[in-house]
């Protein structure tokens, strides 16, 4: 196509008007391992895919859902190195704001940080978009809030929705279940459902990774506890 | 040159002087806080001084940063107007970011940041932050039933005393009863009368600001003069 000869560099627009790099970044999120966050009345899910692809891997030692702090948790779909950076930067952006104002960041300002960070790499010199979308949930001024980061530094407040493989029909599948008095507890039943749609062979409480954001605040779901909604599931 | 060192000259020297530039002054003033449960009183002298000089007998070291959020500050005036205006511009800046506005801890801890990046060349002031959250008394960034705080030249001459008188140290029969916003008063304006016999730069007038859920109520009353 005509567009990849303004697809090298990254801070060159083509003539439609794109940067075409952020389109293949797009490109790689999309497939990436899906992911789902939903907001519930109490409280956020999110959940991904974590399949290994041998026996051999250790289970477990690394985590996908990431606790940014007592009350923000993160998930992303795309390139993983990426998104470990973004955490860590997450991280110390909130331990930055704690440190000034002495209270906890609401969870937008997080976002719009990250986002800000996100939006560089695709205004520098030699560098390249983060090949990730994140969701973040959080919980703050009594309420919970469900947000997306986009490679191009664009960020979106969600209901629900879905990343990676087969989002499309993954948001299809949450138009037609969400409601605005969902509970927390149905949201999670929800989010695996979500998950199995795009799901090859069996779902186990080891190739899933779920995370809850409520009152009192994030924590990700120990597998046992997994297993429980599981097991709720045809 | 014993011909030009006359005697009736004792500061005639022809030795070379260095002259420096000292970037501080000590303008005086005293800063009193009081705080209840759910309110707090905060009163600063209005004498603006430098040495023996007056510069004003009416300055108000006041400065209401959000509804319910008052900093009082006493020490070197350039430093204190600088101060209060990167203070309220941050301010602004959070509201616009946050949509909201700052809460009084916030306000205390990035005041603490602010001046804790002057650590090398501080700002020479004695700082009151004084507010409420939610409807608590929060002072200097910590909440308390009967707290004080002073600053400013009577500072230490006085928290002594409002220790034993509010705080209730050092005394046996002690009242439990919470402290009444008149008592506060009463007791914030027999502080500077005391403040103003005993120390130079505290005197003229009294500026008071009440703060209580529904807002700052402003009163002033008249001290010595000399």
């Amino acid at each position: 196509m005509s567009t990849e000869r303004y697809s090298f560099s990254l801070t060159t627009f083509s003539p439609s008007g794109k940067l075409v790099q952020i389109e293949y970044a797009l490109a790689a999120v999309a497939a990436g391992a899906p992911s789902v966050g939903i907001k519930a009345s109490n409280g956020v899910v999110i959940a991904t895919e974590n399949k290994h692809k041998s026996i051999l891997y250790d289970e477990h030692s690394v985590h996908k859902v990431e606790m940014i702090t007592n009350h923000i948790g993160m998930i992303y779909s795309g390139m993983g190195p990426d998104y470990r950076l973004l955490v860590k930067q997450a991280r110390k952006m909130a331990q930055q704001y704690y440190l000034v104002y002495h209270e906890p960041i609401p969870t937008v300002q997080l976002v719009q940080r990250v986002a800000a960070v996100m939006q560089e790499y695709t205004q520098s010199g030699g560098v390249r978009p983060f090949g990730v979308s994140l969701l973040i949930c959080g919980w703050d001024s009594d309420r919970p809030y469900l947000f997306q980061c986009d490679p191009s530094g664009a960020y979106f407040a969600w209901k629900a929705t879905a990343m990676g493989k087969n989002y499309i029909n993954g948001k299809t599948f949450l138009e037609k279940r969400y409601s605005e008095d969902l509970e927390l507890d149905d949201a999670v039943h929800t989010a695996i459902l979500t998950l199995k749609e795009s799901f090859e062979g069996q779902m186990t409480a080891d190739n899933i990774e779920v995370g809850i954001c409520d009152a009192s605040g994030f924590r990700r779901l120990e597998p046992s506890h997994v297993k429980d909604y599981l097991a709720n599931i045809p | 040159m014993s011909l030009l060192a006359r005697p009736h000259y004792p500061d005639y020297s022809t030795a070379p002087v260095q002259h420096q530039f000292y970037p501080y002054a000590d303008n005086g003033g005293s800063v009193v806080a009081i705080a209840g449960d759910d309110f707090v009183v905060i009163g600063a002298d209005t004498r603006l001084s430098a040495g023996f000089s007056i510069y004003t007998r009416n300055q108000n070291k006041l400065f209401p940063l959000a509804k319910t959020t008052v900093l009082g500050c006493s020490g070197c005036w350039c430093d204190t107007l600088t101060l209060t205006r990167i203070l309220k511009s941050r301010m602004q800046m959070y509201a616009q970011e946050h949509n909201k506005t700052m809460s009084t801890t916030a306000c205390a801890q990035m005041l603490s940041t602010m001046l804790y990046y002057k650590r090398f060349f501080p700002y020479s002031i004695s700082n009151v932050l004084v507010g409420l959250d939610n409807e608590a008394t929060t002072l200097s960034g910590t909440a308390k039933r009967r707290f004080t705080k002073l600053g400013g030249s009577a500072g230490a001459l006085l928290q002594p005393l409002l220790d034993n008188q509010i705080g209730q140290k050092n005394m046996e029969i002690v009242s439990k009863e919470p402290l009444s916003q008149e008592k506060a008063l009463k007791i914030l304006k027999d502080v500077f009368i005391s403040a103003a016999e005993r120390d130079i730069y505290t005197g003229d007038s009294v500026f008071i600001n009440i703060i209580t859920k529904d807002g700052i109520q402003e009163d002033k009353f008249e001290l010595r003069k000399d």
